[in-house]
């Protein structure tokens, strides 16, 4: 029964399926142009290379300087913690869960994995300022070592708990796709289990679980509350993750609810902040996305 | 034993450490599960904790008299040795109810009311600031059995209150429902139809492939950049009103709509081919077919994504503060464009409060939100269990 | 088809934006003087028959911005404010059609020094702080200024204990730091000939080696950690200190204790004074505006026994209680010049 009419109905849900695709490419649009005039008017107030590659970041005053390497120092610190907890523990439970568990064991532990993605970034940061940072002062007493009380470890290791389900399920499907015939051809080699998994399963997956470190990171570079909650303000250019130190997101939440005047540059660098990490994930994000298209192309998978 | 391995012509003898090495593998496999779960435990144990304090609330059994003095200066209606002891909140109230009730007035009554929040913590045997006159008082009330703890009803009644005997999670558990029905009635549609069109009609060109990188990348942009978003464009260009659930919906209808996308595509493709092609024998248009044949099929996917968006998205509080939903706001909304807030903002708000009491409320704020997530976790899985077919 | 009505609802609704009069208040501004604006707004919401006004803690800058950015029934009615409203923030109300606003003053908020309950009291001196926090320092000769080397209190003043300098104290954005820096930095360095040579008259810039951790607007956290990390200070609002009495106590400055009298009658050295701004055109449409002030600046609020007094505001004296009253029962429009006169008082 195709008539006239039917088409053109037809034709109107067709353009309004395509009107709601490029809705996700306006809201990029739109976030990009709701930061990048104000970071341009910044720019024009303060230098773009200084801004880049200054050490010293002194808001509220007179000849303020924005020098914002000591942020970015102070957010790749607390990411590379965060990354050096969920890495090894994301991964060992994404091999536990596809190579060793049961599949009646990894129905359950998957959900659980779930409930911890789901616990809100305000609940974690909490537990990172009040249980964790106190937790860290008082272990580094032991060893002589002073830590501050929103340590730059607290906050990466409670980020690093917040991006373990994101890598274990991600990298936990990836495994799942390896081919079975790669397990079986060598185990039947007469390697053992372990060795399959080490020397077989883990490269071929590696594109993906690399994507799924690269998320991680982008989800720990952008993280918000935990860092606002338990990190320092003080922009801190060093190399000791006892110390405080402050990050992209917090100095954006910072210079945007605080008592600045509106139009001071002080106010106006979030939005530059904001630029960076506009930037910076996207391209882990591109950098993520080639990698696990390398891995489906290699084994002509397209169900991730 | 070890005369048998030497005659076994396929002896490895690196045997034994290659089956050390592979056990020494496995205990970090599980050792890793064992940490995650073990954080989780500690983590709930803790908050469990500390919350359940705030089950109960103290009342205490006080003489009232209702006259025309109390109905101005509501201080009045009770002995003044009381008048620290019982919650400003429901002092307040007494002229309100006089208004509403006139015939009360005159009459005395020995009644339950509310405590003060240092006389509850006091109960509960935490730190309180009360004077030593008033401990004494309470410890004769206390005698008397004229002061008990009860049941918390006020903490799933009330709205937020800068009096923490009187604060709950009510009206911002209102506001995250307008907030995410706001949500679901904008990502779940477009959700479903960007998905429809990628996967049945779009053909492989340039504007798909644009499309299908930005999903993948709005999904990577941090929260806090939708903040600005919401900030930018429904405030101040589109001149929506500020702290609303509207807005705050819209934001992280923005932010879920990846996931609905990513999880709808999947579920689209998991409907096999045979069944367009038996559409199409039977004649049936490309959108007759999807309408009545693919969408139902793939429909308990799709509703499995669109809940797990909610629930990240019923979580998150980082793009609200900019837009203006963590605030003040006792009164639940009447409609999406009131102002609102919502139980993360609520639990970052009383987070922040120098009152002691609020440590067990924001506690029990946390509990209500991982019980909502729990279920809402716990939908998803039994759906995605219960119509999971295998082709 | 979703969208469509989606699209014809949002315009509706943008249609709608500027309503006619409206029930509910709106109010922005300080973090320091949201706890007492949000208690007043919950007395008025239970006892008035006004909804409960929204209370924003955007801070000054950010309430102000808002406030200023529009004169129509969309923008705030009340900003709050830790601070005088700046010039720069008049002229942008001026500019954007905001022209009749109204100031009052409600209170004093004392900046205290804090530090573990289980410590030894300590008295301060305005200028021991100085020279513990500013990032420039006199040296010896008093003839040339130096990178701050102070590292324990001894070293600044031998009668002080053994013991390292660290403090606590809200960060670069807040009102509270600004208010700090200009009473305890800018009027001493102000005095002292070293920094006027060196053309740094006002100086008042803290040190940034770690000695100062700035700790955010969540002042509860500071409190937590001051009484695991004995040896720190933190600087907050006095409303904290009395909050936390079991776990914190007062540092004394140049011999007076933070109390209430002490910083209501201007002893204490550190205190400021707490705003509201009023836009005024408002108050026609939205009714509520009017009994809320009366209801903030009546004396059972915001008196010495009033219920504001006991969640740590600091009253104001009868006379400067009245002095608001007068201003805000007629409305009286803020000038250029009010502001200009009596810049930081």
């Amino acid at each position: 029964m195709i008539t006239t009419k039917g088409n053109s109905k037809e034709n109107i849900i067709r353009f309004l399926l395509i009107f709601a695709s490029v809705i996700s490419i306006i809201t990029t649009i739109g976030i990009l142009f709701s930061i990048f005039f104000q970071a341009i008017e910044f720019f024009q107030l303060k230098s773009f290379w200084y801004f880049l590659f200054g050490t010293e970041w002194s808001p509220g005053q007179e000849n303020s300087k924005f020098g914002a390497l000591p942020i970015f120092a102070g957010t790749f610190m607390i990411t590379v913690i965060a990354l050096l907890v969920a890495i090894p523990v994301g991964v060992g439970s994404a091999i536990y869960m596809s190579e060793y568990s049961s599949r009646l064991r990894r129905n359950i532990l998957k959900p659980i994995l779930e409930i911890l993605a789901g616990i809100p970034t305000v609940v974690y940061g909490f537990f990172a300022a009040l249980t964790i940072a106190p937790a860290i002062v008082s272990i580094s007493g032991w060893f002589g070592l002073t830590a501050a009380y929103n340590s730059a470890l607290a906050c990466g290791i409670v980020m690093g708990v917040m991006i373990i389900p994101i890598i274990a399920s991600l990298s936990d499907d990836v495994l799942r796709a390896v081919p079975n015939s790669q397990r079986n051809a060598s185990l039947a080699l007469g390697m053992t289990h372990s060795e399959t998994i080490r020397h077989i399963i883990v490269p071929s997956a590696m594109p993906g679980i690399i994507s799924a470190g690269l998320l991680g990171l982008s989800k720990a570079i952008g993280e918000t509350m935990i860092v606002v909650m338990a990190a320092g303000l003080r922009p801190n250019l060093s190399w000791n993750p006892l110390e405080d130190m402050t990050t992209v997101t917090v100095r954006i939440v910072d210079s945007l609810v605080g008592d600045h005047a509106f139009d001071s540059p002080d106010t106006m660098s979030a939005f530059a902040l904001g630029l960076v990490l506009f930037v910076v994930t996207l391209v882990l994000n591109m950098i993520s996305l080639s990698q696990i298209r390398k891995f489906k192309a290699k084994y002509k998978i397209n169900t991730l | 034993m070890n005369n048998q391995k030497n005659h076994n012509p396929f002896y490895d003898p690196s045997l034994s450490s290659r089956h050390r090495s592979a056990r020494l593998f496995k205990a970090f496999t599980r050792g890793s599960i064992l940490i995650t779960l073990a954080f989780l435990c500690f983590f709930i144990f803790d908050m469990v904790r500390t919350a359940y304090p705030a089950m109960w609330q103290s009342y205490v059994k006080v003489e009232v008299s209702y006259n025309e003095k109390s109905s101005k200066i509501s201080q009045k209606a009770i002995d003044k040795k009381f008048r620290k002891i019982v919650s400003r909140a429901w002092l307040r109230s007494i002229p309100k109810l006089l208004k509403q009730q006139p015939e009360l007035m005159g009459t005395t009554a020995n009644q339950w009311v509310l405590a003060d929040d240092q006389v509850d913590q006091y109960m509960k045997g935490h730190h309180h600031n009360l004077k030593q006159k008033q401990v004494s008082v309470i410890e004769t009330l206390k005698t008397n059995a004229q002061i008990e703890l009860r049941w918390n009803n006020i903490f799933l009644s009330q709205g937020d209150s800068k009096l923490p005997e009187n604060a709950g999670v009510y009206s911002s558990l209102i506001g995250s429902i307008f907030t995410l029905f706001v949500t679901l009635a904008i990502a779940f549609p477009l959700g479903v139809m960007t998905a429809i069109h990628l996967e049945e009609f779009a053909r492989d060109n340039m504007l798909t492939r644009i499309i299908e990188v930005n999903i993948n990348n709005l999904a990577a942009i941090p929260s806090i950049l939708f903040g600005l978003l919401g900030l930018a464009v429904f405030i101040n260009l589109f001149g929506l009103p500020r702290s609303s659930p509207l807005v705050g919906g819209l934001t992280l209808a923005l932010m879920t709509l990846p996931i609905i996308i990513v999880s709808a595509r999947a579920a689209l493709r998991s409907v096999p081919d045979s069944i367009r092609q038996a559409g199409y024998g039977l004649g049936l248009t490309k959108i007759q077919i999807i309408q009545g044949n693919v969408l139902p099929i793939a429909f308990p996917g799709i509703l499995t994504g669109t809940i797990i968006g909610l629930a990240q998205a019923m979580g998150e509080t980082a793009p609200l503060i900019i837009i203006g939903m963590i605030a003040f706001i006792p009164d639940s909304p009447n409609s999406i464009t009131d102002a609102a807030t919502v139980l993360p903002a609520q639990i970052f708000t009383w987070a922040g409060m120098p009152e002691r009491a609020y440590v067990e409320k924001t506690a029990a704020g946390i509990m209500v939100i991982l019980l909502i997530l729990f279920f809402l976790n716990a939908a998803a899985i039994y759906l995605r269990k219960k119509y999971e077919i295998k082709w | 088809m979703k969208t469509l009505i989606f699209v014809l609802g949002l315009t509706v609704i943008f249609s709608n934006a500027n309503a006619s009069p409206r029930d509910q208040m709106k109010i922005v501004g300080s973090s320091t003087v949201y706890p007492f604006s949000s208690y007043v707004a919950e007395e008025f919401g239970s006892v008035s028959r006004y909804p409960t006004p929204v209370v924003e803690s955007t801070g000054t800058g950010g309430g102000m911005k808002l406030f200023c950015s529009d004169n129509s029934l969309n923008s705030p009615d009340i900003a709050n404010a830790s601070r005088r409203m700046k010039i720069k923030e008049f002229n942008l109300c001026e500019r954007n059609g905001v022209k009749n606003i109204t100031e009052a003053m409600f209170g004093y908020d004392g900046i205290v020094l804090a530090q573990s309950e289980k410590n030894k009291p300590l008295n301060i001196s305005k200028k021991e702080l100085l020279l513990a926090l500013i990032k420039l320092v006199p040296n010896e000769k008093q003839d040339k200024l130096i990178d701050n080397p102070y590292q324990f209190w001894d070293q600044i003043n031998s009668n002080l204990p053994h013991r390292k300098i660290s403090i606590y104290g809200p960060p670069a954005s807040s009102g509270t730091r600004d208010a700090f820096e200009e009473m305890v930095f800018e009027y001493q360095t102000d005095e002292i000939k070293v920094y006027r040579d060196a053309g740094l008259k006002g100086y008042r810039i803290i040190r940034t080696d770690g000695v100062y951790i700035p700790s955010g607007e969540n002042d509860n956290l500071i409190v937590k950690k001051l009484s695991k990390d004995t040896a720190a200070l933190g600087i907050f609002g006095y409303s904290f200190l009395t909050e936390n009495s079991d776990t914190i106590s007062g540092v004394t400055i140049e011999g007076i204790q933070p109390t209430a009298k002490n910083i209501a009658t201007k002893q204490y050295p550190i205190s400021r004074s707490l705003f509201f701004y009023i836009k005024n055109d408002h108050t026609k449409d939205v009714p509520a505006i009017k009994e809320y002030i009366e209801m903030f600046l009546n004396v059972d609020l915001i008196g010495e026994d009033g219920l504001l007094a006991e969640i740590g505001l600091i009253p104001l004296t009868d006379q400067e209680i009245k002095q608001s009253h007068e201003r805000t029962s007629k409305y009286q429009k803020l000038t250029l010049n009010e502001l200009k006169k009596n810049h930081g008082f």
